[in-house]
């Protein structure tokens, strides 16, 4: 049996400006088993959404090999990729990014009526199910904008479950929730792990949710950096707090380096390009110190 | 195929409710395009119909093979000799040959067309309809048949009096109305007045001049040889037949047909670049909505179906509406036409053609002004737009 997705030395190299390479990744091997719910973590800019965006099919790498579900992906062209996107893999999204024009419904037929394969009675029928499986039974018809965040995410999910795919992936699922709104859509995704046996990939910046996970990879400047077995324990608050100083600290690192590398480069990019960077870089640095200042004051 | 269908339906269903999110957007962009629609519906019809209408009426009206009237003036002036028709009456061929006068005269603050001519010759020349009343007799100098249009504007029954001048200046002379006139020949026109030619003379103070000489021919055949005679017999008269001066006319109904529908495509144009920036507006503004639809597997077919439907039911919507209006407009035209008493009148023509044709072209333009900024959609990048909000 083959796994759900098998990562073989796969790396992307970002081309900036002129001559400006960024390594988002290098080099990567990684296997998820099927049926696995397995949480990447990272401060940003440390190549999950990238990792993510290729596993998905929604990003080429630059080299190395994408194997989902017995299938190669690496070379696949647009349009095939899009096939791939449709029938083996479902997103899931920090911004929910549902169609605000269409009701839940619409929103969860979308992927079926792309992919062509069921009737009209058949597509809507199959969308009801995801919704009721998702508890949303009594919202399908509500636009997103008159849907909670929670309950948007959850028909992200409906949505992604539509055609059946190998993998799930979420990219900051709970990012854009409250904390409770947040444990419920995890419990709810180990719950559809468990009962369907559906792989999940996420990523995270929040502990909760790769606590729930069965298994953790963290990744730093591009490469996973260590593979512990999940913690029987629950680490204390403290232990929380100082974590994710730790990884605000790495971020904070590699925005240094960046800054230093965009500074080399500066004479080879257009300086509109240079100044966009620059001041997307400044800002990101200083709500990042801020945040270290103030975890510094609960400690 | 259903899968297209399908597809087609979802792309319909997404469109319009893109519509509707931004009316007052919308209606502004269908607004361009009904102008370009109107403005060649009505422009058509009013082309179209004066086409036909003006030339089955004037095959009508000049009964004659021939005419022959002094130059200068459109043929209004009236300085050909009546004694001419002597010598026309000579020319081999010739049946018969009719002394008329056609001028403009003042008519209750108004100009309108007046024909002096011979009662007898005006039933057999103009194939005159009455609705009411009769033609002046012979020696009736101060008869007149009116046409109807003219008739209910001045308010005038048979048996009541009107006073024609000349548009020269003049006293004018008094003229009591015999006969209203319904229609000159099959068509519905009822041109102004017919006087006897006395009657148009005095009028003039041009005794015994007349403007025109209508002839009639033995055989219509002939009609090229008897017009090269007549030339020959007065070089310095225009001389021309029937068909000439039907070519004529349409030569420049044409033209102006012509410079019509170069207005409507201007204006049609302007309105397409309206749905042009309406679709791009709508891309830019759903950017994360299609990256997203890339995502979950739409393919570039699909988003490229989706906004093309947007503009196509912008251009359906402006279609449909612009046919309405133009042939609304081409009403409206033609009863401020007959209210100000222009000598002619408007036919209403609704041709299925016209119609067709601008629904298409309607369509057509939306869907190709749409293609550009459709097609920039499909080149959105998923990885690109879903990343940050």
């Amino acid at each position: 049996m083959s796994r759900a997705v098998e990562l073989h030395n796969v790396s992307k190299v970002y081309v900036l400006g002129e001559g400006v390479k960024v390594e988002a990744r290098r080099g990567v091997d990684l296997n998820v088993e099927k049926g696995e719910l397995l949480s990447i973590m990272g401060p940003s800019g440390s190549g999950k959404s990238t990792l993510l965006n290729m596993i998905g099919g929604l990003d080429n790498p630059t080299s190395g090999r994408v194997i989902v579900d017995g299938i190669d992906i690496t070379g696949m062209g647009e349009g095939e990729l899009a096939r791939f996107r449709r029938e083996s893999v479902g997103f899931v999204f920090q911004f929910f990014n549902l169609v605000p024009i269409l009701t839940a419904l619409e929103n969860v037929e979308l992927p079926i009526i792309f992919e062509g394969k069921l009737s009209s009675g058949e597509t809507r029928e199959r969308a009801s199910d995801l919704l009721r499986l998702v508890g949303l039974g009594e919202r399908m018809n509500h636009r997103p904008s008159q849907m909670s965040g929670g309950e948007q995410q959850r028909v992200a999910i409906a949505r992604a479950l539509a055609n059946d795919p190998s993998i799930v992936i979420a990219d900051e699922p709970t990012g854009n929730v409250d904390r409770e709104t947040g444990s419920k859509i995890l419990r709810f995704i180990q719950h559809l792990n468990k009962t369907l046996g559906q792989t999940f990939i996420l990523v995270t910046h929040d502990p909760t949710v790769s606590q729930a996970s069965q298994r953790i990879v963290y990744m730093l400047d591009g490469r996973i950096i260590l593979e512990p077995p999940k913690s029987v324990e629950t680490p204390s608050k403290q232990a929380l707090i100082e974590e994710r100083r730790q990884l605000m600290l790495a971020e904070l690192g590699w925005l240094r380096n960046s800054l230093i590398r965009l500074e080399e480069s500066r004479d080879s990019m257009e300086i509109e390009l240079y100044n966009q960077l620059r001041a997307g870089y400044a800002s990101k640095l200083e709500s990042l110190k801020q945040a270290i200042r103030g975890s510094q004051e609960v400690s | 195929m259903a899968n297209t269908v399908k597809t087609f339906r979802l792309a319909l269903n997404m469109a319009s409710k893109s519509i509707g999110r931004r009316k007052f957007r919308a209606a502004l962009t269908i607004l361009g395009i009904i102008i370009g629609i109107t403005t060649i519906v009505s422009l058509m019809s009013i082309g179209y119909g004066m086409q036909t209408e003006v030339g089955s009426a004037l095959s009508d009206m000049l009964g004659a093979g021939i005419t022959i009237s002094s130059g200068g003036m459109g043929g209004m002036s009236a300085n050909i000799p009546e004694y001419v028709r002597d010598y026309v009456l000579q020319v081999p061929g010739v049946k018969d040959c009719v002394p008329v006068i056609t001028t403009m005269m003042e008519v209750g603050g108004s100009q309108t067309m007046v024909i002096g001519i011979d009662p007898d010759q005006a039933q057999s020349l103009y194939h005159v309809t009455l609705s009411e009343g009769r033609l002046p007799r012979r020696g009736e100098d101060y008869s007149v048949v009116i046409g109807v249009s003219m008739a209910e504007r001045l308010g005038v029954h048979v048996n009541d009096t009107i006073t024609l001048s000349s548009t020269m200046g003049g006293v004018g002379n008094t003229f009591t109305v015999v006969g209203i006139l319904r229609s000159v020949g099959s068509s519905g026109i009822s041109i102004g007045c017919f006087i006897s030619l006395q009657a148009a003379q005095s009028l003039l103070k041009k005794e015994g001049y007349v403007s025109t000489l209508l002839v009639v021919l033995n055989d219509p055949s002939q009609a090229t040889y008897v017009e090269h005679s007549l030339k020959q017999l007065f070089p310095e008269a225009s001389v021309s037949s029937q068909e000439a001066i039907l070519s004529q006319v349409n030569n420049i109904l044409n033209i102006v047909t012509g410079v019509l529908l170069a207005l409507g495509a201007i204006s049609l144009a302007v309105g397409a670049i309206g749905v042009m920036n309406t679709i791009t507006m709508s891309v830019y503004e759903r950017t994360r909505e299609i990256g997203m639809m890339k995502a979950v597997g739409g393919e570039r077919s699909h988003i490229l179906l989706i906004f093309l439907s947007e503009a196509a039911i912008i251009g359906l919507i402006g279609g449909c509406a612009g046919n309405v209006l133009g042939l609304l407009m081409v009403y409206v035209i033609k009863l401020f036409a007959s209210t100000i008493g222009l000598p002619f009148t408007i036919p209403l023509v609704i041709s299925p053609t016209i119609i067709a044709a601008a629904m298409i072209l309607s369509l057509a333009i939306s869907v190709i002004a749409g293609l550009y900024p459709s097609w920039k959609a499909t080149n959105i990048r998923p990885v690109e737009v879903l990343r940050y909000e």
